[in-house]
Protein backbone atom coordinates (compact mmCIF):
# COMPACT_ATOMS: atom_id res chain seq x y z
CA UNK A 1 0.00 0.00 0.00
CA UNK A 2 1.33 3.52 -1.03
CA UNK A 3 1.74 6.04 2.06
CA UNK A 4 -0.64 8.84 1.33
CA UNK A 5 1.76 11.05 3.95
CA UNK A 6 5.27 10.10 4.18
CA UNK A 7 8.73 11.67 5.11
CA UNK A 8 12.01 10.59 4.96
CA UNK A 9 15.17 11.99 6.80
CA UNK A 10 12.99 14.96 8.36
CA UNK A 11 14.41 17.29 10.31
CA UNK A 12 13.36 20.37 12.23
CA UNK A 13 15.87 22.37 13.67
CA UNK A 14 14.95 25.64 15.52
CA UNK A 15 17.52 27.71 16.93
CA UNK A 16 20.41 25.49 16.20
CA UNK A 17 18.97 22.91 18.19
CA UNK A 18 17.50 19.57 16.45
CA UNK A 19 14.10 19.12 17.99
CA UNK A 20 12.76 16.73 15.43
CA UNK A 21 15.14 13.85 13.53
CA UNK A 22 13.07 10.74 11.55
CA UNK A 23 14.32 8.74 9.50
CA UNK A 24 11.03 7.26 7.72
CA UNK A 25 7.72 7.64 8.23
CA UNK A 26 4.72 7.05 6.81
CA UNK A 27 0.88 7.48 7.11
CA UNK A 28 -1.11 4.70 4.75
CA UNK A 29 -4.70 5.78 3.81
CA UNK A 30 -7.35 4.85 6.10
CA UNK A 31 -5.30 3.70 9.46
CA UNK A 32 -5.35 5.48 12.57
CA UNK A 33 -1.85 5.94 12.79
CA UNK A 34 -0.72 6.70 16.58
CA UNK A 35 2.37 9.07 17.07
CA UNK A 36 3.11 7.98 21.17
CA UNK A 37 5.28 9.74 23.46
CA UNK A 38 5.94 11.43 26.55
CA UNK A 39 5.71 14.94 26.97
CA UNK A 40 8.59 17.27 25.14
CA UNK A 41 9.61 14.06 22.98
CA UNK A 42 8.51 15.81 19.82
CA UNK A 43 4.63 14.84 19.16
CA UNK A 44 3.57 18.01 17.91
CA UNK A 45 6.57 19.05 16.10
CA UNK A 46 6.62 16.44 13.75
CA UNK A 47 2.80 16.65 13.49
CA UNK A 48 3.30 20.04 12.48
CA UNK A 49 6.33 19.36 10.10
CA UNK A 50 4.06 17.12 8.30
CA UNK A 51 1.20 19.11 8.52
CA UNK A 52 2.78 21.71 6.44
CA UNK A 53 2.72 24.17 9.72
CA UNK A 54 6.78 23.79 10.49
CA UNK A 55 9.44 23.82 7.73
CA UNK A 56 11.46 21.16 7.80
CA UNK A 57 14.69 19.79 6.09
CA UNK A 58 14.36 16.24 4.30
CA UNK A 59 11.45 14.73 2.05
CA UNK A 60 7.71 15.36 2.03
CA UNK A 61 5.68 13.76 -0.28
CA UNK A 62 1.61 13.98 0.33
CA UNK A 63 -0.63 12.10 -2.11
CA UNK A 64 2.10 11.77 -4.79
CA UNK A 65 3.33 14.99 -5.03
CA UNK A 66 7.01 16.01 -3.17
CA UNK A 67 6.44 19.09 -0.86
CA UNK A 68 8.59 21.49 -0.68
CA UNK A 69 7.51 25.00 -1.23
CA UNK A 70 5.35 27.12 1.13
CA UNK A 71 2.88 26.69 -1.78
CA UNK A 72 3.16 23.69 -1.33
CA UNK A 73 2.77 23.12 2.10
CA UNK A 74 -0.20 25.35 1.75
CA UNK A 75 -1.93 23.07 -0.56
CA UNK A 76 -1.10 20.43 1.75
CA UNK A 77 -2.70 21.91 4.80
CA UNK A 78 -6.12 22.31 2.51
CA UNK A 79 -5.95 19.17 1.48
CA UNK A 80 -6.10 18.14 5.22
CA UNK A 81 -7.57 19.20 8.43
CA UNK A 82 -5.97 19.79 12.23
CA UNK A 83 -7.90 19.56 15.61
CA UNK A 84 -5.26 20.56 18.59
CA UNK A 85 -5.55 19.91 22.43
CA UNK A 86 -7.85 23.01 22.27
CA UNK A 87 -10.33 24.07 20.07
CA UNK A 88 -9.00 27.63 18.83
CA UNK A 89 -12.75 28.50 17.84
CA UNK A 90 -12.87 31.50 15.30
CA UNK A 91 -15.12 34.62 17.62
CA UNK A 92 -18.09 34.25 15.56
CA UNK A 93 -20.87 31.49 15.71
CA UNK A 94 -20.57 27.52 15.62
CA UNK A 95 -21.44 26.89 12.35
CA UNK A 96 -19.56 29.87 11.15
CA UNK A 97 -16.63 28.17 12.58
CA UNK A 98 -17.18 24.84 10.61
CA UNK A 99 -17.83 27.24 7.52
CA UNK A 100 -14.47 29.02 7.56
CA UNK A 101 -12.37 26.05 6.76
CA UNK A 102 -14.58 25.43 3.40
CA UNK A 103 -14.61 29.21 2.58
CA UNK A 104 -10.93 29.21 3.06
CA UNK A 105 -10.82 26.04 0.70
CA UNK A 106 -12.85 28.19 -2.00
CA UNK A 107 -16.39 26.27 -1.31
CA UNK A 108 -19.18 29.01 -2.06
CA UNK A 109 -21.76 30.05 0.25
CA UNK A 110 -24.43 27.70 -0.16
CA UNK A 111 -21.86 24.69 -0.06
CA UNK A 112 -20.44 25.63 3.03
CA UNK A 113 -23.59 25.98 4.93
CA UNK A 114 -24.97 22.68 4.01
CA UNK A 115 -21.71 20.81 4.59
CA UNK A 116 -21.41 22.85 7.55
CA UNK A 117 -24.76 21.16 8.64
CA UNK A 118 -23.18 17.82 7.72
CA UNK A 119 -20.63 18.16 9.82
CA UNK A 120 -22.43 19.15 13.12
CA UNK A 121 -24.98 16.94 12.60
CA UNK A 122 -22.15 14.05 12.30
CA UNK A 123 -20.74 15.56 15.48
CA UNK A 124 -23.83 15.37 17.10
CA UNK A 125 -24.15 19.09 17.58
CA UNK A 126 -26.19 20.57 15.20
CA UNK A 127 -28.70 22.56 17.65
CA UNK A 128 -25.16 24.40 18.43
CA UNK A 129 -25.09 26.02 15.52
CA UNK A 130 -25.84 29.56 16.18
CA UNK A 131 -24.42 29.71 19.46
CA UNK A 132 -20.97 31.43 20.30
CA UNK A 133 -17.73 30.13 21.78
CA UNK A 134 -17.89 31.35 25.13
CA UNK A 135 -21.61 29.61 25.55
CA UNK A 136 -19.57 26.09 24.45
CA UNK A 137 -18.43 23.90 27.69
CA UNK A 138 -14.77 22.18 26.57
CA UNK A 139 -16.75 19.45 25.25
CA UNK A 140 -18.77 20.95 22.93
CA UNK A 141 -16.04 23.25 21.81
CA UNK A 142 -13.99 20.24 20.88
CA UNK A 143 -16.98 19.07 19.16
CA UNK A 144 -16.83 21.85 17.01
CA UNK A 145 -13.22 21.95 16.46
CA UNK A 146 -13.41 17.90 14.87
CA UNK A 147 -16.95 18.72 12.91
CA UNK A 148 -14.80 21.83 11.34
CA UNK A 149 -11.77 19.38 10.63
CA UNK A 150 -14.00 17.04 9.17
CA UNK A 151 -16.41 19.37 7.36
CA UNK A 152 -13.72 19.81 4.77
CA UNK A 153 -13.38 15.97 4.07
CA UNK A 154 -9.43 15.80 4.91
CA UNK A 155 -7.50 13.34 3.07
CA UNK A 156 -5.36 13.13 6.57
CA UNK A 157 -6.64 14.17 9.67
CA UNK A 158 -4.15 15.59 12.06
CA UNK A 159 -5.14 15.13 15.86
CA UNK A 160 -2.92 17.02 18.14
CA UNK A 161 -3.54 15.35 22.22
CA UNK A 162 -7.70 16.09 20.86
CA UNK A 163 -8.92 14.46 24.08
CA UNK A 164 -6.05 15.70 26.60
CA UNK A 165 -7.88 18.40 28.22
CA UNK A 166 -10.98 16.80 28.66
CA UNK A 167 -12.87 15.27 31.32
CA UNK A 168 -13.10 11.48 31.28
CA UNK A 169 -16.62 10.57 30.32
CA UNK A 170 -17.03 13.44 27.80
CA UNK A 171 -13.17 11.50 26.47
CA UNK A 172 -14.99 7.99 26.12
CA UNK A 173 -18.21 9.60 24.26
CA UNK A 174 -15.82 11.69 22.02
CA UNK A 175 -13.92 8.73 21.39
CA UNK A 176 -16.93 6.45 20.62
CA UNK A 177 -17.85 9.13 18.05
CA UNK A 178 -14.58 9.74 16.72
CA UNK A 179 -14.06 5.49 16.09
CA UNK A 180 -17.52 5.72 14.52
CA UNK A 181 -16.87 8.04 11.69
CA UNK A 182 -13.51 6.59 11.30
CA UNK A 183 -15.37 3.36 10.39
CA UNK A 184 -17.67 5.37 7.89
CA UNK A 185 -14.79 7.33 6.51
CA UNK A 186 -11.43 6.85 4.04
CA UNK A 187 -9.59 9.18 5.67
CA UNK A 188 -6.03 8.62 7.04
CA UNK A 189 -5.35 9.32 10.79
CA UNK A 190 -2.50 10.81 12.44
CA UNK A 191 -3.16 10.75 15.97
CA UNK A 192 -0.45 12.18 18.34
CA UNK A 193 -1.41 11.09 22.18
CA UNK A 194 1.22 10.45 25.49
CA UNK A 195 -1.83 8.30 26.74
CA UNK A 196 -0.67 5.05 26.01
CA UNK A 197 -4.57 3.53 26.69
CA UNK A 198 -6.14 6.09 24.18
CA UNK A 199 -3.24 4.99 21.58
CA UNK A 200 -4.43 1.07 22.67
CA UNK A 201 -8.06 2.17 22.05
CA UNK A 202 -7.84 4.21 18.75
CA UNK A 203 -4.97 3.13 17.21
CA UNK A 204 -4.06 0.50 14.20
CA UNK A 205 -0.51 1.46 13.58
CA UNK A 206 1.77 3.34 16.27
CA UNK A 207 4.67 4.83 15.98
CA UNK A 208 6.56 5.59 19.31
CA UNK A 209 8.87 8.59 19.46
CA UNK A 210 11.45 10.03 22.07
CA UNK A 211 13.82 12.80 21.80
CA UNK A 212 12.73 13.62 18.50
CA UNK A 213 13.34 10.37 16.94
CA UNK A 214 10.69 7.26 16.04
CA UNK A 215 12.30 4.51 17.89
CA UNK A 216 9.48 1.81 16.93
CA UNK A 217 6.45 1.75 13.93
CA UNK A 218 4.10 -1.29 13.86
CA UNK A 219 0.37 -2.51 14.52
CA UNK A 220 -0.58 -1.42 17.81
CA UNK A 221 -1.18 -4.98 19.73
CA UNK A 222 2.71 -5.90 18.51
CA UNK A 223 4.20 -2.64 19.72
CA UNK A 224 2.30 -2.65 22.89
CA UNK A 225 3.24 -6.46 22.91
CA UNK A 226 6.72 -6.19 21.84
CA UNK A 227 8.77 -3.06 22.52
CA UNK A 228 12.24 -2.80 21.29
CA UNK A 229 13.60 -0.45 24.19
CA UNK A 230 13.50 -0.36 27.52
CA UNK A 231 12.36 3.44 27.04
CA UNK A 232 9.49 1.93 25.53
CA UNK A 233 9.09 -0.63 27.38
CA UNK A 234 9.15 1.64 30.83
CA UNK A 235 6.54 3.68 28.99
CA UNK A 236 4.34 0.93 28.20
CA UNK A 237 3.99 0.04 32.11
CA UNK A 238 6.12 -2.97 31.00
CA UNK A 239 8.20 -2.42 33.58
CA UNK A 240 9.32 -6.22 33.91
CA UNK A 241 12.01 -5.70 31.16
CA UNK A 242 14.35 -8.99 30.50
CA UNK A 243 17.03 -8.72 28.23
CA UNK A 244 19.23 -12.13 27.71
CA UNK A 245 19.65 -15.13 25.16
CA UNK A 246 17.13 -17.07 24.21
CA UNK A 247 17.97 -20.92 23.56
CA UNK A 248 15.95 -23.74 22.31
CA UNK A 249 14.89 -25.63 26.10
CA UNK A 250 16.42 -29.69 26.86
CA UNK A 251 13.35 -30.98 25.14
CA UNK A 252 13.97 -29.96 22.37
CA UNK A 253 10.83 -27.55 21.42
CA UNK A 254 10.20 -25.25 24.51
CA UNK A 255 12.11 -21.94 24.34
CA UNK A 256 13.82 -20.24 26.96
CA UNK A 257 15.17 -16.93 27.62
CA UNK A 258 18.33 -17.32 29.66
CA UNK A 259 18.28 -13.62 31.26
CA UNK A 260 21.80 -12.01 31.82
CA UNK A 261 21.83 -12.86 35.54
CA UNK A 262 21.25 -16.43 34.88
CA UNK A 263 17.89 -16.57 35.37
CA UNK A 264 15.92 -18.98 33.26
CA UNK A 265 12.07 -18.09 31.35
CA UNK A 266 10.21 -19.96 29.47
CA UNK A 267 8.96 -17.73 26.78
CA UNK A 268 7.48 -17.63 23.32
CA UNK A 269 8.83 -18.49 20.09
CA UNK A 270 12.36 -16.92 18.81
CA UNK A 271 15.24 -18.24 17.18
CA UNK A 272 18.21 -18.34 19.42
CA UNK A 273 20.68 -15.93 20.26
CA UNK A 274 20.39 -12.27 21.73
CA UNK A 275 16.80 -10.71 22.67
CA UNK A 276 14.76 -8.71 24.69
CA UNK A 277 11.58 -9.06 26.41
CA UNK A 278 8.99 -7.24 28.09
CA UNK A 279 6.40 -9.21 30.44
CA UNK A 280 2.77 -7.39 30.21
CA UNK A 281 1.78 -6.59 34.36
CA UNK A 282 -2.09 -7.68 33.35
CA UNK A 283 -0.63 -11.48 31.93
CA UNK A 284 0.92 -12.16 35.83
CA UNK A 285 -0.97 -13.87 38.22
CA UNK A 286 -0.36 -13.52 42.26
CA UNK A 287 -0.60 -16.65 44.14
CA UNK A 288 -0.16 -17.01 47.80
CA UNK A 289 1.48 -19.95 47.64
CA UNK A 290 2.97 -21.07 44.48
CA UNK A 291 0.58 -23.46 42.50
CA UNK A 292 1.67 -27.02 42.11
CA UNK A 293 4.00 -27.75 39.20
CA UNK A 294 2.35 -29.23 36.20
CA UNK A 295 -1.44 -27.67 37.95
CA UNK A 296 -1.54 -24.69 35.47
CA UNK A 297 -0.25 -23.50 32.17
CA UNK A 298 1.74 -21.05 33.71
CA UNK A 299 5.28 -22.59 33.06
CA UNK A 300 7.05 -19.47 34.97
CA UNK A 301 7.01 -18.97 38.62
CA UNK A 302 8.89 -16.42 40.73
CA UNK A 303 8.63 -16.75 44.54
CA UNK A 304 9.27 -14.16 46.44
CA UNK A 305 7.73 -11.24 48.66
CA UNK A 306 5.43 -8.62 47.54
CA UNK A 307 8.00 -5.01 47.27
CA UNK A 308 5.64 -2.11 46.77
CA UNK A 309 1.94 -1.21 46.10
CA UNK A 310 0.35 1.27 43.71
CA UNK A 311 -3.07 2.24 42.75
CA UNK A 312 -3.09 2.18 38.91
CA UNK A 313 -6.82 3.39 38.11
CA UNK A 314 -9.13 0.81 39.37
CA UNK A 315 -6.29 -1.82 40.05
CA UNK A 316 -3.20 -2.05 41.95
CA UNK A 317 -0.05 -2.57 41.08
CA UNK A 318 2.25 -4.98 42.88
CA UNK A 319 5.72 -5.46 42.70
CA UNK A 320 6.99 -9.20 43.44
CA UNK A 321 10.49 -9.03 44.03
CA UNK A 322 12.15 -12.56 43.69
CA UNK A 323 15.61 -13.31 44.44
CA UNK A 324 16.89 -12.35 41.46
CA UNK A 325 14.00 -11.08 39.38
CA UNK A 326 11.38 -8.89 40.04
CA UNK A 327 8.06 -8.93 38.21
CA UNK A 328 5.20 -6.38 38.20
CA UNK A 329 1.66 -7.36 38.26
CA UNK A 330 -2.17 -5.90 38.17
CA UNK A 331 -4.35 -7.00 40.22
CA UNK A 332 -7.96 -6.24 41.15
CA UNK A 333 -8.91 -4.93 44.46
CA UNK A 334 -10.91 -7.20 45.61
CA UNK A 335 -7.76 -9.88 44.53
CA UNK A 336 -5.61 -7.75 46.86
CA UNK A 337 -7.76 -8.43 50.13
CA UNK A 338 -7.97 -12.20 49.24
CA UNK A 339 -4.44 -12.59 49.11
CA UNK A 340 -3.67 -10.29 51.78
CA UNK A 341 -1.16 -8.54 49.31
CA UNK A 342 0.36 -6.04 51.83
CA UNK A 343 4.03 -5.04 51.59
CA UNK A 344 6.44 -7.93 52.44
CA UNK A 345 4.02 -10.78 52.25
CA UNK A 346 5.25 -13.83 50.87
CA UNK A 347 3.75 -14.11 47.27
CA UNK A 348 4.53 -16.37 44.22
CA UNK A 349 4.04 -14.32 40.82
CA UNK A 350 3.22 -17.00 37.82
CA UNK A 351 2.96 -16.36 33.65
CA UNK A 352 2.99 -18.09 30.80
CA UNK A 353 5.41 -18.60 28.33
CA UNK A 354 3.53 -16.72 25.78
CA UNK A 355 3.69 -13.74 27.70
CA UNK A 356 7.21 -13.59 27.10
CA UNK A 357 8.05 -12.07 23.54
CA UNK A 358 11.28 -12.22 22.75
CA UNK A 359 12.66 -9.81 20.28
CA UNK A 360 16.17 -10.12 19.08
CA UNK A 361 17.90 -8.00 19.65
CA UNK A 362 19.67 -6.94 16.59
CA UNK A 363 16.20 -5.90 15.75
CA UNK A 364 17.06 -3.00 17.78
CA UNK A 365 16.21 0.25 16.00
CA UNK A 366 19.07 2.92 17.09
CA UNK A 367 18.11 5.44 19.70
CA UNK B 1 -18.63 83.90 36.59
CA UNK B 2 -21.12 86.00 34.84
CA UNK B 3 -19.45 85.87 31.99
CA UNK B 4 -18.72 82.31 31.59
CA UNK B 5 -23.11 82.07 32.21
CA UNK B 6 -23.54 84.65 29.17
CA UNK B 7 -21.06 82.81 27.38
CA UNK B 8 -22.41 79.58 27.30
CA UNK B 9 -26.06 80.78 26.67
CA UNK B 10 -25.02 82.78 23.20
CA UNK B 11 -22.93 79.79 22.81
CA UNK B 12 -26.39 77.92 22.64
CA UNK B 13 -27.53 79.99 20.70
CA UNK B 14 -25.32 79.67 17.94
CA UNK B 15 -25.60 76.70 17.87
CA UNK B 16 -29.01 76.12 17.61
CA UNK B 17 -29.32 79.44 15.40
CA UNK B 18 -27.78 77.67 12.84
CA UNK B 19 -24.80 79.99 12.87
CA UNK B 20 -23.41 78.61 9.12
CA UNK B 21 -20.02 79.39 10.12
CA UNK B 22 -19.72 77.27 13.31
CA UNK B 23 -21.25 73.98 11.47
CA UNK B 24 -18.08 75.64 8.49
CA UNK B 25 -15.67 75.07 10.64
CA UNK B 26 -17.15 71.64 12.46
CA UNK B 27 -17.51 69.84 9.21
CA UNK B 28 -14.10 70.85 8.11
CA UNK B 29 -12.64 69.30 11.82
CA UNK B 30 -14.45 65.93 10.34
CA UNK B 31 -13.14 66.12 7.37
CA UNK B 32 -9.47 66.97 8.35
CA UNK B 33 -9.53 64.21 11.11
CA UNK B 34 -11.44 61.90 9.36
CA UNK B 35 -9.39 61.90 6.26
CA UNK B 36 -6.37 61.56 8.67
CA UNK B 37 -7.79 58.37 10.05
CA UNK B 38 -8.52 56.25 7.45
CA UNK B 39 -5.38 56.74 5.66
CA UNK B 40 -3.38 55.83 9.16
CA UNK B 41 -5.73 52.62 9.25
CA UNK B 42 -5.37 51.87 5.69
CA UNK B 43 -1.37 51.98 6.27
CA UNK B 44 -1.14 51.31 9.79
CA UNK B 45 -3.07 48.06 10.54
CA UNK B 46 -1.37 46.50 7.67
CA UNK B 47 1.98 47.43 9.22
CA UNK B 48 0.95 46.84 12.53
CA UNK B 49 0.04 42.99 11.06
CA UNK B 50 3.82 43.32 9.36
CA UNK B 51 5.88 44.00 12.37
CA UNK B 52 3.64 42.33 14.64
CA UNK B 53 3.41 38.59 12.54
CA UNK B 54 7.16 38.87 10.43
CA UNK B 55 10.53 38.29 12.05
CA UNK B 56 13.43 40.55 10.78
CA UNK B 57 16.31 41.75 11.97
CA UNK B 58 15.80 45.20 13.65
CA UNK B 59 12.51 44.26 14.52
CA UNK B 60 12.81 45.93 18.50
CA UNK B 61 14.18 49.10 16.91
CA UNK B 62 11.28 49.38 14.77
CA UNK B 63 8.94 48.35 17.59
CA UNK B 64 10.73 51.26 19.41
CA UNK B 65 10.04 53.52 16.96
CA UNK B 66 6.86 53.33 16.88
CA UNK B 67 6.23 53.20 20.79
CA UNK B 68 8.22 56.89 21.03
CA UNK B 69 6.30 57.70 17.61
CA UNK B 70 2.59 57.49 20.02
CA UNK B 71 4.09 60.20 22.41
CA UNK B 72 5.37 62.23 19.85
CA UNK B 73 4.78 65.83 20.95
CA UNK B 74 2.08 67.30 17.84
CA UNK B 75 4.19 70.49 17.42
CA UNK B 76 7.39 68.52 16.53
CA UNK B 77 5.31 66.49 13.89
CA UNK B 78 3.74 69.93 13.20
CA UNK B 79 7.24 71.29 12.84
CA UNK B 80 8.34 68.45 9.96
CA UNK B 81 5.53 68.18 8.25
CA UNK B 82 5.81 72.14 7.52
CA UNK B 83 9.85 71.89 7.12
CA UNK B 84 8.62 69.01 4.52
CA UNK B 85 6.10 71.47 2.57
CA UNK B 86 7.77 74.78 2.80
CA UNK B 87 8.19 76.13 -0.24
CA UNK B 88 12.09 75.36 0.09
CA UNK B 89 11.47 72.10 1.21
CA UNK B 90 11.38 68.18 -0.24
CA UNK B 91 8.21 68.29 -0.96
CA UNK B 92 7.57 72.15 -1.56
CA UNK B 93 6.70 71.62 -5.18
CA UNK B 94 2.89 70.31 -4.61
CA UNK B 95 2.16 73.84 -2.63
CA UNK B 96 0.54 72.22 0.25
CA UNK B 97 1.30 74.14 3.25
CA UNK B 98 -1.29 76.24 4.66
CA UNK B 99 -4.28 73.66 2.96
CA UNK B 100 -6.07 71.32 4.53
CA UNK B 101 -4.08 68.64 2.47
CA UNK B 102 -1.13 69.74 4.63
CA UNK B 103 -3.73 69.18 8.14
CA UNK B 104 -4.35 65.66 6.63
CA UNK B 105 -1.02 65.06 6.20
CA UNK B 106 0.38 66.25 9.78
CA UNK B 107 -2.36 64.41 11.53
CA UNK B 108 -2.03 61.34 9.62
CA UNK B 109 1.34 61.58 11.26
CA UNK B 110 0.55 61.92 14.55
CA UNK B 111 -2.32 58.97 14.18
CA UNK B 112 0.03 56.33 12.25
CA UNK B 113 2.39 55.00 15.27
CA UNK B 114 -1.13 55.30 17.28
CA UNK B 115 -2.36 53.00 14.75
CA UNK B 116 0.67 50.54 14.21
CA UNK B 117 1.06 50.33 17.69
CA UNK B 118 -1.67 49.53 19.12
CA UNK B 119 -2.84 47.05 16.08
CA UNK B 120 0.53 45.77 16.73
CA UNK B 121 0.27 44.94 20.39
CA UNK B 122 -3.36 43.62 19.81
CA UNK B 123 -2.22 40.94 16.99
CA UNK B 124 0.81 39.84 19.37
CA UNK B 125 -1.41 39.38 22.08
CA UNK B 126 -3.36 36.52 20.19
CA UNK B 127 -2.86 32.73 20.88
CA UNK B 128 -0.23 31.77 18.93
CA UNK B 129 -2.40 27.91 19.02
CA UNK B 130 -5.25 30.09 17.64
CA UNK B 131 -2.57 31.55 15.07
CA UNK B 132 -1.61 27.61 14.22
CA UNK B 133 -5.55 26.62 13.85
CA UNK B 134 -6.06 29.24 11.11
CA UNK B 135 -2.99 28.27 9.52
CA UNK B 136 -4.15 24.67 9.89
CA UNK B 137 -7.64 25.54 8.52
CA UNK B 138 -6.17 26.41 4.99
CA UNK B 139 -5.59 30.01 5.39
CA UNK B 140 -3.01 31.67 2.78
CA UNK B 141 -1.09 34.61 4.22
CA UNK B 142 -3.90 36.89 3.22
CA UNK B 143 -6.47 35.04 4.60
CA UNK B 144 -4.79 34.43 7.64
CA UNK B 145 -4.43 38.63 8.10
CA UNK B 146 -8.27 39.01 7.63
CA UNK B 147 -9.24 36.32 10.33
CA UNK B 148 -6.74 37.71 12.56
CA UNK B 149 -8.31 41.34 12.27
CA UNK B 150 -11.42 39.76 12.96
CA UNK B 151 -10.01 38.38 15.95
CA UNK B 152 -8.81 41.39 17.71
CA UNK B 153 -11.72 43.90 16.00
CA UNK B 154 -12.37 45.03 19.60
CA UNK B 155 -9.04 46.00 19.88
CA UNK B 156 -8.85 47.84 16.49
CA UNK B 157 -12.28 49.81 18.00
CA UNK B 158 -10.39 51.49 20.60
CA UNK B 159 -7.47 52.07 18.31
CA UNK B 160 -9.68 53.78 16.31
CA UNK B 161 -10.59 55.83 19.07
CA UNK B 162 -7.41 56.21 20.62
CA UNK B 163 -6.08 57.62 17.04
CA UNK B 164 -9.24 59.83 16.43
CA UNK B 165 -9.11 61.45 20.01
CA UNK B 166 -5.65 62.20 19.18
CA UNK B 167 -6.10 63.82 16.03
CA UNK B 168 -9.37 66.12 16.35
CA UNK B 169 -8.14 67.59 19.87
CA UNK B 170 -4.68 68.61 18.57
CA UNK B 171 -3.83 71.99 17.96
CA UNK B 172 -0.34 72.85 17.40
CA UNK B 173 0.49 70.51 14.01
CA UNK B 174 -2.67 71.81 12.36
CA UNK B 175 -2.10 75.42 13.10
CA UNK B 176 1.52 75.31 12.23
CA UNK B 177 1.15 73.58 8.71
CA UNK B 178 -2.79 74.70 8.11
CA UNK B 179 -2.03 78.38 9.21
CA UNK B 180 -5.35 78.55 11.07
CA UNK B 181 -6.64 80.61 8.13
CA UNK B 182 -10.63 81.34 8.82
CA UNK B 183 -13.18 79.95 6.22
CA UNK B 184 -10.22 77.96 4.60
CA UNK B 185 -7.66 75.67 7.14
CA UNK B 186 -9.78 76.77 10.31
CA UNK B 187 -10.54 73.60 12.34
CA UNK B 188 -12.47 73.32 16.22
CA UNK B 189 -9.14 73.68 17.93
CA UNK B 190 -7.59 76.62 16.09
CA UNK B 191 -11.09 78.80 16.24
CA UNK B 192 -11.16 78.04 20.04
CA UNK B 193 -7.34 79.31 20.29
CA UNK B 194 -8.37 82.26 18.28
CA UNK B 195 -11.35 83.22 19.86
CA UNK B 196 -10.39 83.02 23.23
CA UNK B 197 -7.60 84.77 22.34
CA UNK B 198 -9.78 88.03 21.21
CA UNK B 199 -12.31 87.48 24.08
CA UNK B 200 -14.79 86.00 22.46
CA UNK B 201 -15.63 83.55 24.95
CA UNK B 202 -19.61 82.66 23.87
CA UNK B 203 -17.98 81.33 20.51
CA UNK B 204 -15.36 79.55 21.81
CA UNK B 205 -17.34 77.82 23.81
CA UNK B 206 -19.71 77.18 21.22
CA UNK B 207 -16.98 75.79 19.53
CA UNK B 208 -15.60 73.65 22.62
CA UNK B 209 -19.02 72.10 23.32
CA UNK B 210 -18.85 71.15 19.37
CA UNK B 211 -15.96 69.51 19.48
CA UNK B 212 -16.64 67.45 22.72
CA UNK B 213 -19.94 66.61 21.70
CA UNK B 214 -17.92 65.39 18.29
CA UNK B 215 -15.48 63.59 20.73
CA UNK B 216 -18.30 62.04 22.67
CA UNK B 217 -20.53 60.87 19.98
CA UNK B 218 -17.46 59.16 18.05
CA UNK B 219 -16.28 57.14 21.31
CA UNK B 220 -19.59 56.29 22.47
CA UNK B 221 -21.04 55.03 18.72
CA UNK B 222 -17.52 52.77 19.21
CA UNK B 223 -18.09 52.17 22.55
CA UNK B 224 -21.45 50.49 21.77
CA UNK B 225 -20.12 48.63 19.07
CA UNK B 226 -17.43 47.17 21.03
CA UNK B 227 -19.03 46.61 24.17
CA UNK B 228 -21.74 44.42 21.94
CA UNK B 229 -18.19 43.02 20.10
CA UNK B 230 -16.96 42.02 23.32
CA UNK B 231 -20.31 40.25 24.76
CA UNK B 232 -20.38 38.29 21.43
CA UNK B 233 -16.57 37.77 21.30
Amino acid sequence: MSAVLAAAHLRVVRGGRTLVAVERFAVDPGEVHVLLGANGAGKSTLLAALNGLEPAEGDLVFDGTAVRSGAARLELRRRTAAVFQRPHLLATTVRGNVETGLRLRGAGRDEARRRAAAALDLLGIGHLAERRREKLSGGEAQRVSLARALAVDPVVLFLDEPLAALDPPTRRALTTDLLRIFERRAMAVLWVTHDRDEALTVGDRVSFIEDGAVTQTGPVRDVFARPSSASLADFLGLETYLEGRVRTGTDGVSTQLVVDDGVVVACGEAPDGPAIACLPPEDVVLFRVPPPEGSTSLRNVVEGRVKSVTPAGRLLHVVVAGDRLEVGALVTRAAFEELELRVGAPVAAAFKASAVHPIPSHEHRPR
Amino acid sequence: MQTIWEGFVEAFRLLFGGDGAIYEIAARSLVVSGLALAAALVVGVPLGGLIALASFRGRRLVVAGVNTGMAAPPVVVGLFVALFLTRNGPLGELRLLYTTWAMVIAQFVIALPIVIGLSLAALQQLDDGLRRQIAALGAGRWQAFRLQLLEIRVALLATVMAAFGAIISEVGAVMMVGGNIRGQTQVLTGAIVQETRIGRFSVAIALAIILMGMAFSANAVLTVIQQHGRSRA
